[in-house]
C-alpha cells in the first residue's frame, strides 16, 4: 500500500546551490582565428522543427520504498510555409520506483524502474523518462533542421542536422584567455566553434549573443546562448545559420523573464505541453482523494 | 445532420444557454440554429434547440496582444478558438437540466429547424397558421403564428425604426401581401385594409408592378409562397385641392378619387372633436366641444346634405352665396359658414355685445366660448376643403369596394391629418362594434407617436387605445409604426403581440421599450441593412432576424413598370 508523503515535491527541492564551475580541462578550437564572427542573413531551412519536453512531479509516495509520481510531456513545433504549427504532443504519467501500474481515479501511472531509492535518483529517473520521450518525438520528425531546448543528448537518424541550445551556463568550456571574447561579442555575433566532449559524444559548440534592447542595465552574460551540434555535421554552416535563426526567435523581457534566451516558440510549446498535462489542481485533488489520509 | 462543434466545458453550460466550440472547417454565424442532444439515465434523451446570438474568435495561448504579430510571422504557434454562444429556444422533452460539455452540436435543418422555432405549434383545428414573415439569414422561410396577428390569441403589430432605410412601410406592406395572398388567413378575401399614406406618395403605386424587381427577389417571393405581383384591388383616395375637386397629388394622376365630408355628415357623425386634438390643453373646452358636437348632431338630424339647413340665421349680414331655401331656412355651403354659424350661436351677433344662444353656450364663461371659436376659426384654413357644403360628401369607406384603401394624408396640415385619421378610425371602429362588417380590418398607421403620444390626451388616442385593447376581439387589427416606441402610449405598444424593429437610433435602442430584445439584437438593430428587420413574436423566446424581398409593387413613379405590350396599347386606344 502506498501512502501520500507530499504533493508536488518538485517545488520543495528548489535549492540547488550555485557553484563555481571549475576551469575546463581541455580546449580544442575548430575555427580560427579566435575573434567574433558575423554572418549575413540566410533563409530558414524547411521544415524547421523545435522539440522540448516538460516534467512535473506530482506526488511522493511511501510504501516499501519511495516512489515519485509524475507527468512528462514532449512535443514538437514545425515551421513550414510561414506558419508555426504544433504537432500532437506525447504525454505520459509515470511512477518512478513503482513495480506495477498504479491507478489513481482516472489517472494511470506506469511503472518506471529507479536506479536508486532516494529522492534524487527518483527525480533523475523522471528526467530520464522525459529525455526518452523527447527522443521519441524527435524520431518521428523527418527531414529539415531540428532545434532542441538544452544540450544535444541524442543523434537524429541518418545524420540529419540538429542544434541544441543552452540558456544558462553552469559549466565553463573556455579557458580564461578565450573567455574574454564572450564579453566582447556584440549582438548578432558568435565565437568560433570549439569541440566539446560529453558522455562519449563529440560535439561542436559556439556562443552567440542575441540582440538586446537598448534600454536597461545588463550583466555581461545577458543574451548569451551556447549552441551545439554533433561534430559530424557541417557545423560552421550551422553556426552561421544560427546567427540568423536565434535572434529572430528571441523572446522579449516584457513577456518572459528568461528572455531573450528563452525562445518565443519554445515558450509557447511549454505552455501547450503544460496544458496537455491537465490541471495540477485537479490532479492533486484526485491524488488526495485516492491516496490521502495515510 | 451537419456536426458543427461541441458544447464547451470551460464555460458554464446551462439549460438556457451554453457555449459551443466550432471545430475544423465549421461555420457558425449569428442567428444560426443548432441542436444538441443530452442524455441522463433518469430522464433519457433530451434535445436542446437554440439560436446563436454571439460568436467570437480568439487566439488561445497568447498572453499578450503583441503575440499576434509573432503568430502571424509564424514565430509562435497558436490555436484558434472559434466559439459561439447559444440561447436555448426549446427543450424537448421539457427537462431543464444542462447539456454535457463535449456533447456534439449539429446545425438545425429541416425538421429540427421547425422544432427550434416552434413551427410545429403553429396550427389550429383547420390547419397551419404559419404566415410567411420573411427569410432567415440561412435562406429558410421564417414564419409567424397568424393566431397572434389575426386576433385569435393576440393581435396588432408594432414596427419601430428610423426613417429612410425602408423598414417600416415596406415591411408593413410586405406583411399585408403575405396576409392577403399567402392563403394562410382563411377569410382573406373578406379582409379589408386601411392604409394611411403619411409621407410622400409612396403608397400610390401599390397596384403597379415594380420595374426594378430582380430575378433574385422573384425567387425570394417564390420561396415564401407569395406571388411577385402588385396588390390587385386597391382604391386610392386623396384630399381635394383647396379649390375644386381634383385630388391633390403630384405623381399619380389616374385612378385616384378625392375624398371629403359634407356638412351634414360632419354634424351627424360627430366629427367636431377631431378638430380639437390637443384636448389636454383645455378643461372646460372639452365639455363645450362635446356639447356643441351634440348640438350639431341634433341640428343635422333628418337632413340630407350636402349643405346644412339652419333656421335661425339672422337676416342681416348674409354672405352673397348663402341662399334662402326651403321653408325660409338658410343653407350653409361651406365649413367657414358653419364656423360662422357656430360663432353666432355661441357669441351672438357680431355687432354689439350680443348674447349667445342659451341652448348652445351651456353656461360657459364668455372666455371659454371665445377660445372655442378662435380655435374653430383657426381650423378653417386646414380643414375647409375636407368638410364642404356644396357637394355630397364621399369620405373614404374602407369596408366597401376594393380590398385595400390607401388614404393620403401627406399634404394635409397636422390638424387635418388628425381629423381624417380620427374620423375614419372612429367610423370604422363603431361599425365593426355594431357588427356591420364580418371580415377582418387591418389598419396601417405610421407616426403613432403623433396620434397616440405617451404624454398627451386626445380623442384619437382614445380611439387607438380602444382599438389596441378591444380591437382584436372585434377583428380590427392595428399595424402601427413609429420611429421611437418610447414616445408612444405604452398601452398601444404593449398590446401588440408582434413586434418588429428596423434600424434604431443608438439612444432609442437603450430604452426600456426594447428590453424584450437580447443585448446582441439591440446592438444589431443599430446596423440593420435595408430590407432586414428583427421580429419578435410571443411563442418564440428569441427574436428572429429576417430579410424580406424588395417590393413587387412600385414605391415611386420611376419604378412603375410601363406596360407597352400590344394588348395594353390596344386597350388604351380603342
Amino acid at each position: 500500500m502506498w501512502r501520500l508523503l507530499s504533493l508536488s515535491p518538485g517545488t520543495l527541492a528548489q535549492g540547488e546551490a550555485l557553484q563555481e564551475a571549475p576551469e575546463p580541462q581541455a580546449f580544442h578550437p575548430l575555427e580560427s582565428p579566435w575573434e567574433p564572427r558575423r554572418a549575413g542573413p540566410s533563409p530558414w531551412p524547411e521544415p524547421l522543427y523545435f522539440v522540448d519536453g516538460k516534467e512535473r512531479e506530482e506526488a511522493l509516495l511511501q510504501g516499501e520504498g519511495l516512489a515519485l509520481l509524475g507527468c512528462v510531456a514532449a512535443g514538437a513545433l514545425v515551421h513550414q510555409g510561414g506558419r508555426m504549427t504544433l504537432l500532437p504532443p506525447l504525454v505520459r504519467r509515470v511512477g518512478v520506483g513503482l513495480a506495477e501500474p498504479l491507478r489513481v481515479g482516472e489517472l494511470l501511472y506506469e511503472p518506471v524502474a529507479a536506479e536508486g531509492t532516494d529522492y534524487a535518483s527518483l527525480r533523475a529517473g523522471l528526467q530520464r523518462v522525459r529525455e526518452e520521450l523527447e527522443r521519441e518525438v524527435a524520431r518521428g520528425l523527418s527531414g529539415g533542421l531540428l532545434l532542441v531546448d538544452g544540450p544535444v543528448r541524442f543523434a537524429r537518424p541518418g545524420g540529419l542536422p540538429l542544434l541544441g541550445y543552452v540558456k544558462t551556463h553552469w559549466a565553463r568550456y573556455l579557458p580564461e584567455g578565450e573567455e574574454a571574447l564572450l564579453q566582447a561579442l556584440s549582438p548578432g555575433e558568435r565565437t568560433p566553434a570549439f569541440r566539446v566532449r560529453r558522455g562519449g559524444r563529440e560535439l561542436a559548440s559556439w556562443y552567440l549573443r542575441l540582440p538586446l534592447l537598448p534600454e536597461g542595465l545588463r550583466p555581461p552574460q545577458a543574451g548569451l546562448l551556447r549552441v551545439e551540434t554533433p561534430l559530424e555535421a557541417p557545423f560552421s554552416e550551422l553556426a552561421d545559420l544560427s546567427l540568423g535563426l536565434f535572434p529572430d526567435l528571441a523572446s522579449h523581457p516584457v513577456k518572459d523573464p528568461r528572455a531573450p534566451q528563452n525562445l518565443a516558440p519554445i515558450g509557447a510549446l511549454e505552455w501547450a505541453l503544460g496544458r496537455r498535462m491537465g490541471s495540477q489542481e485537479v490532479v492533486e485533488r484526485l491524488l488526495r482523494r485516492h491516496l490521502g489520509g495515510g | 445532420m451537419e456536426r458543427i462543434g461541441v458544447v464547451l466545458g470551460r464555460r458554464e453550460a446551462t439549460p438556457l444557454e451554453f457555449w459551443v466550440g466550432v471545430e475544423g472547417e465549421g461555420l457558425l454565424r449569428l442567428d444560426d440554429l443548432v441542436v444538441v442532444e443530452g442524455f441522463h439515465p433518469k430522464v433519457g434523451r433530451v434535445r436542446y434547440f437554440g439560436m446563436v446570438d454571439h460568436v467570437a474568435k480568439v487566439h488561445e495561448g497568447e498572453a499578450y496582444d503583441t503575440d499576434t504579430f509573432l503568430a502571424v510571422a509564424g514565430r509562435i504557434p497558436v490555436s484558434l478558438a472559434y466559439v459561439a454562444h447559444v440561447s436555448v429556444t426549446r427543450i424537448l422533452p421539457e427537462e431543464f437540466f444542462p447539456p454535457d460539455p463535449g456533447s456534439p452540436v449539429y446545425l438545425a435543418q429541416g425538421l429540427d429547424l421547425e422544432l427550434a422555432l416552434y413551427y410545429d405549434a403553429m396550427k389550429n383545428q383547420k390547419g397551419s397558421t404559419r404566415l410567411p414573415a420573411g427569410l432567415l439569414p440561412n435562406g429558410e422561410v421564417a414564419y409567424l403564428n397568424l393566431e397572434f396577428l389575426n386576433g385569435v390569441k393576440g393581435g396588432h403589430v408594432n414596427i419601430s425604426g428610423i426613417s429612410g432605410v425602408a423598414a417600416k412601410t415596406s415591411y408593413a406592406t410586405f406583411l399585408l401581401k403575405s396576409l392577403l395572398e399567402s392563403g394562410v388567413l382563411e377569410d382573406a378575401h373578406q379582409a379589408k385594409v386601411l392604409l394611411f399614406n403619411v409621407k410622400g406618395e409612396d403608397l400610390f403605386f401599390l397596384d403597379k408592378p415594380n420595374a426594378r424587381l430582380t430575378e433574385e427577389a422573384k425567387e425570394a417571393y417564390a420561396r415564401l409562397g407569395l406571388p411577385a405581383t402588385p396588390f390587385g384591388s386597391v382604391a386610392f383616395l386623396a384630399p381635394p385641392k383647396k379649390e375644386g375637386y381634383v385630388p391633390d397629388l403630384d405623381t399619380r394622376l389616374e385612378g385616384v378619387r378625392a375624398y371629403h365630408w359634407d356638412l351634414v355628415q360632419f354634424c351627424q357623425r360627430g366629427l367636431l372633436p377631431f378638430l380639437f386634438a390637443d384636448r389636454s390643453a383645455m378643461s372646460n373646452l372639452g365639455f363645450l366641444v362635446a356639447h356643441v358636437t351634440e348640438r350639431l348632431r341634433r341640428l343635422a338630424e333628418g337632413q340630407k346634405g350636402p349643405g346644412l339647413l339652419v333656421g335661425d340665421w339672422p337676416g342681416e349680414e348674409l354672405p352673397e352665396e348663402v341662399n334662402f331655401d326651403a321653408l325660409g331656412k338658410v343653407r350653409l355651403k361651406s365649413f367657414a359658414h358653419l364656423v360662422r354659424y357656430v360663432e353666432y350661436k355661441l357669441l351672438g351677433p357680431e355687432t354689439g355685445e350680443g348674447e349667445g344662444d342659451k341652448g348652445w353656450v351651456a353656461r360657459q364663461a364668455r372666455g371659454t366660448l371665445e377660445a372655442f371659436v378662435r380655435r374653430l376659426w383657426a381650423s378653417v384654413e386646414g380643414v375647409g376643403h375636407l368638410v364642404r357644403g356644396d357637394r355630397p360628401g364621399n369620405p373614404p369607406d374602407p369596408l366597401k369596394g376594393e380590398q385595400v384603401h390607401v388614404v393620403d394624408l401627406a399634404k394635409l396640415s397636422p390638424q387635418a391629418q388628425m381629423f381624417v385619421v380620427g374620423s375614419l378610425l372612429k367610423d370604422l371602429f363603431e361599425r365593426k362594434e355594431r357588427g356591420q362588417y364580418r371580415g377582418r380590418v387591418f389598419i396601417v398607421l405610421d407616426e403613432l407617436n403623433k396620434y397616440a403620444p405617451r404624454e398627451e390626451e386626445g380623442p384619437i388616442k382614445d380611439i387607438l387605445l380602444d382599438i389596441a385593447e378591444r380591437g382584436r376581439s372585434l377583428g380590427v387589427i392595428l399595424i402601427g409604426a413609429q420611429q421611437t416606441a418610447s414616445e408612444v402610449e405604452r398601452r398601444v405598444v404593449g398590446n401588440a403581440a408582434i413586434r418588429v424593429v428596423g434600424r434604431l437610433d443608438a439612444a432609442e435602442a437603450e430604452r426600456p421599450e426594447y428590453r424584450y430584445l437580447p443585448a446582441s439584437f439591440r446592438q444589431r438593430a443599430l446596423i440593420l441593412p435595408q430590407g432586414a428587420v428583427i421580429l419578435h413574436q410571443p411563442e418564440i423566446p428569441v427574436p428572429l432576424l429576417l430579410r424580406f424581398p424588395f417590393p413587387a409593387w412600385a414605391t415611386k413613379r420611376e419604378e412603375v413598370l410601363e406596360d407597352n405590350s400590344a394588348e395594353a396599347l390596344r386597350r388604351e386606344l380603342f
